[in-house]
């Protein structure tokens, strides 16, 4: 094999002691060698699953700079251009609109795309606030209160869940059609009417937020009690407080999980100016002019600050899924 | 406390009169029922937050009432609508089907005719002012009505009622003839309304200048059955089969939603049209949904050991970046992935094509199209099970590692022989719940095949999971078939509930322990 000795990049000089490895048997290496083997493997296998992962990331972004409409494809835009950007901010911009007398037209979105992902962010978020209220307060009745079937209602919620909301679409639709009849806002075609559509799915995030809550000792509130404080007042100023963690993971999970919902805001939502992230860059690819190179600059756009979001707040995420382990 | 500021007592009123008012106006638009069934759960939540008896409740009340407006109701809809047909060809209830009939109108010997003029009003609507034109004293007004221009409805509107004006009275609005009403293509809608006198007697337009009474063309009779004015004959309701009958045993008009017990259940079952897909659906939904858990799981496993080597360098960020498929919002993921496997011009093929000279059929071959899907929820999911896994092995305590290193044991007997069997058990539940997961993961086959390849002689398609085949029965313009979607979706519910069940058990077991 041959090796540069100018520009050692780290994969190529953590490969080295493979093949020099290779010569040798394992087993007559010292303990230090060995470590140094089993660590070059280790990065080898690393940087290639890496590489399988980044690189569709990277064909995207490059696909949002390029010029026309191609399937993701190559590292670096061969022709660079802004075009796609604009079109999803909403700004016009310059087209050739016939090649043989270089006529061109402005271009314009009539609802910018950037709308859907503000749209998806203000639906999640309130989501998910929403569902934060509802299921830590039913936590809290489980975790520390008593009722009669508790733990049966508390596996009945589970199991309930797992009906495949998907296929309930034609009731969510009659509820909302009929609702809409008499409060407009609840009705269909409104993004207040996909909250509280969402707001039904919290019983995975009981569970966990109350496995949260079980591994508190009440003693504390138990005292609080003993000096005078309401449950209510235990609940909202101790156990909150302390809980905070698991509120911050309820609302990024749930927040990323609605992000992505399509089916039911695909028929909820039927006006373009009131759709959703999901169902706006699924519409580039949906017809038969597949528009990939508009889907990538809002893919990017609205990628980015979630995928950050979630890489910030990633420690809190971790613990609280090892925890739970609940997976929307 | 007393003397405190009773804030619940007066948030508990506030969020009840505006449902009392829901519940006054729900009851006064005929729905009685849902109006009592509002007003039972307004009581039940007033009780809850002012009886000091109910406080738990109190912390429950408002999951359980969203979970049950939005979880369970649509559920037992659904299992309802299993039990019904109810399609495109079955849409209107009996009550609407039999409607239609009973404004069937034709124009009788002894019609009479009637001026009319429209009188536009300001909030869009209109109110026809017509007038006998043999007795110039009996004269109507209508009660304001909506004319959609262009827009044709598809379910009939109903009647319109005319209120008898007497000599004094005058119609408000502005006035509209027949050229302006023309003009403004109001005609066609107005010819699709009929009107209705307070005797009973209907109303249609006849021409340009004028109404002309109408009869209706069919007469109800005491056992349900109904005859036709003109020619004699009798139809009657076929409860089974969802449609009025003639003598003959044929169908007239449309048809109507009806109970037929277990009939979509007993089709799933028998009928070669739906049972032939149905099995090799299920049988490539189970394959997915075990293989995808497997591999994710393998893989997951995989990256979260080799991170676990506390003197490799770079761990945070290795981490980090091999968390992305996870923390990319995963319907940006999955479409990416379909333009990279895009058989034409995607990159993978691309890449392929350079390397080994081959470019397989990731769209148009049902084996190529499993195999894409397979990758890409490998690149989806693992991520997941390697944050578990890696929660999984920080548990387990170093020591035992270090004394099978006395012993002389290398990392693949470490991996195999204690690894392996500390993390197994306690990932199960996490391996049940990802393979009811993909059981119905809807949203990577649907954006990302479609479930295409089309299955040969089948409205299904090669790569369609039991959950998206469901889908399109139901939703699909070609067969919109809600009663047989929701028997699918029942047994659905029933296999993954069971396999809920089962992981609940096992969770318990293990808190037990």
């Amino acid at each position: 094999m041959k090796r540069s000795t100018s520009d050692v990049n780290v994969a190529a000089s953590s490969i080295e002691p493979v093949t020099s490895g290779t010569t040798v048997k394992p087993r007559m290496l010292n303990p230090e060698q060995r470590a140094m083997l089993r660590k070059a493997i280790s990065h080898f296998i690393l940087i290639c699953l890496l590489a399988l992962v980044l690189v569709p990331y990277v064909m995207v972004i490059s696909a949002s700079f390029r010029k026309g409409d191609f399937a993701p494809n190559g590292l670096l835009p061969d022709k660079v251009s802004l075009e796609h950007w604009k079109f999803v901010l909403g700004i016009p911009y310059q087209e050739v609109a016939n090649a043989a007398t270089g006529e061109t037209r402005v271009v314009q979105a009539e609802t910018p795309p950037l709308i859907w992902f503000w749209n998806s962010i203000k639906v999640a978020a309130i989501s998910s606030v929403g569902i934060i209220l509802l299921s830590g307060t039913a936590a809290y009745a489980f975790a520390r209160l008593y009722f009669k079937f508790k733990s049966g209602v508390l596996s009945g919620l589970l199991i309930l869940q797992m009906f495949p909301m998907v296929l309930a679409l034609v009731a969510i639709y009659a509820i909302l059609d009929f609702a809409g009849q008499y409060v407009r806002w609840l009705g269909l075609n409104t993004q207040s009417a996909l909250v509280f559509v969402y707001l039904g799915g919290i019983s995975g995030y009981i569970w966990m937020i109350k496995g949260y809550f079980d591994t508190i000792p009440a003693s504390m509130e138990e005292s609080a009690r003993i000096d005078g404080a309401s449950q209510f007042q235990t609940f909202v100023r101790i156990l909150l407080p302390i809980s905070l963690p698991i509120f911050a993971v309820v609302f990024i999970l749930s927040f990323i999980s609605l992000m992505s919902e399509y089916p039911v805001a695909s028929i909820v939502l039927q006006a373009r100016s009131n759709w959703t992230l999901a169902v706006g860059a699924n519409s580039f690819l949906a017809e038969h002019e597949k528009l990939w190179g508009r889907f990538a600059a809002l893919a990017v756009l609205s990628g980015l600050p979630i995928t950050a979001m979630f890489l910030i707040c990633q420690k809190f995420i971790v613990g609280g899924l090892t925890s739970g382990g609940v997976k929307e | 406390m007393n003397r405190a500021f009773p804030i619940r007592q007066v948030l508990t009123v506030l969020l009840a009169i505006p449902a009392l008012y829901v519940t006054f106006v729900l009851y006064h638009s005929g729905n009685a029922l849902i109006a009592i069934l509002i007003l039972v759960v307004t009581c039940l939540g007033v009780f809850i937050y002012l009886s000091p008896a109910a406080t738990t409740f109190r912390y429950l009340f408002p999951g359980f009432l969203g979970f049950g407006i939005f979880v369970i109701f649509p559920l037992l809809y659904t299992i309802y609508i299993g039990f019904t047909k109810y399609s495109s060809e079955h849409l209107l209830d009996f009550d609407r089907a039999a409607g239609i009939f009973r404004n069937d109108t034709f124009v009788g010997a002894n019609a009479a005719s009637y001026k009319y003029r429209l009188y536009a009003q300001d909030d869009g609507t209109y109110v026809l002012y017509l007038e006998d034109q043999k007795d110039p004293t009996r004269r109507f007004a209508s009660d304001p009505f909506e004319l959609t221009v262009g827009g044709k409805s598809k379910a009939p509107a109903q009647s319109v009622k005319l209120n008898t004006l007497q000599p004094t009275d005058e119609v408000n609005g502005k006035p509209l003839e027949t050229p302006q009403i023309v003009r403004a293509k109001l005609l066609g809608p107005l010819r699709e309304r009929q009107f209705v006198t307070p005797d009973d007697t209907l109303l249609g337009i006849a021409n340009l200048m004028s109404f002309t009474s109408r009869e209706r063309l069919w007469t109800q009779n005491p056992d349900g059955s109904l005859t036709n004015k003109k020619d004699g004959s009798v139809i009657k309701p076929d409860f089974r089969q969802g449609f009025f009958v003639n003598d003959k045993g044929e169908k007239v008009g449309v048809g109507f939603r009806t109970n037929t017990g277990f009939d979509n259940y007993i089709r799933i079952l028998t009928d070669s049209r739906i049972q032939g897909p149905f099995l090799r659906i299920f049988l490539w939904t189970v394959a997915f949904s075990a293989i995808s858990v497997l591999v994710t799981f393998a893989v997951g496993m995989l990256l979260a050991v080799i991170l676990e080597q506390k003197d490799l360098r770079g761990r945070g960020i290795y981490r980090t970046l091999f968390i992305l498929p996870y923390a990319v919002p995963g319907i940006l993921s999955i479409l990416i992935l379909k333009g990279l496997f895009n058989q034409e011009f995607g990159a993978v093929n691309g890449l392929l094509k350079g390397i080994f000279g081959f470019a397989p059929a990731w769209e148009t071959n049902p084996w190529g199209a499993r195999a894409m899907i397979l990758l890409v929820n490998l690149w989806l999911g693992y991520p997941y099970m390697m944050l578990i896994c890696t929660g999984m092995l920080q548990s387990i305590p170093g020591a035992i590692y270090e004394a099978s290193a006395i012993d002389g044991s290398n990392a693949v007997i470490d991996f195999s022989e204690l690894t392996l069997p500390l993390v197994l058990p306690p990932m199960i539940p996490v391996l049940i719940s990802a393979f009811a997961f993909n059981f119905n993961n809807f949203n990577l086959i649907f954006l990302l095949t479609g479930g295409g390849p089309q299955m040969v002689g089948g409205n299904a398609g090669e790569t369609d999971l039991l959950v998206t085949y469901t889908f399109n029965i139901a939703f699909k313009d070609s067969g919109t078939n809600y009663g047989l979607a929701s028997a699918i979706a029942t047994l659905l519910f029933i296999l993954v509930g069971f396999l809920a069940w089962i992981n609940l058990r096992f969770t318990a077991r293990k808190a037990k322990i």
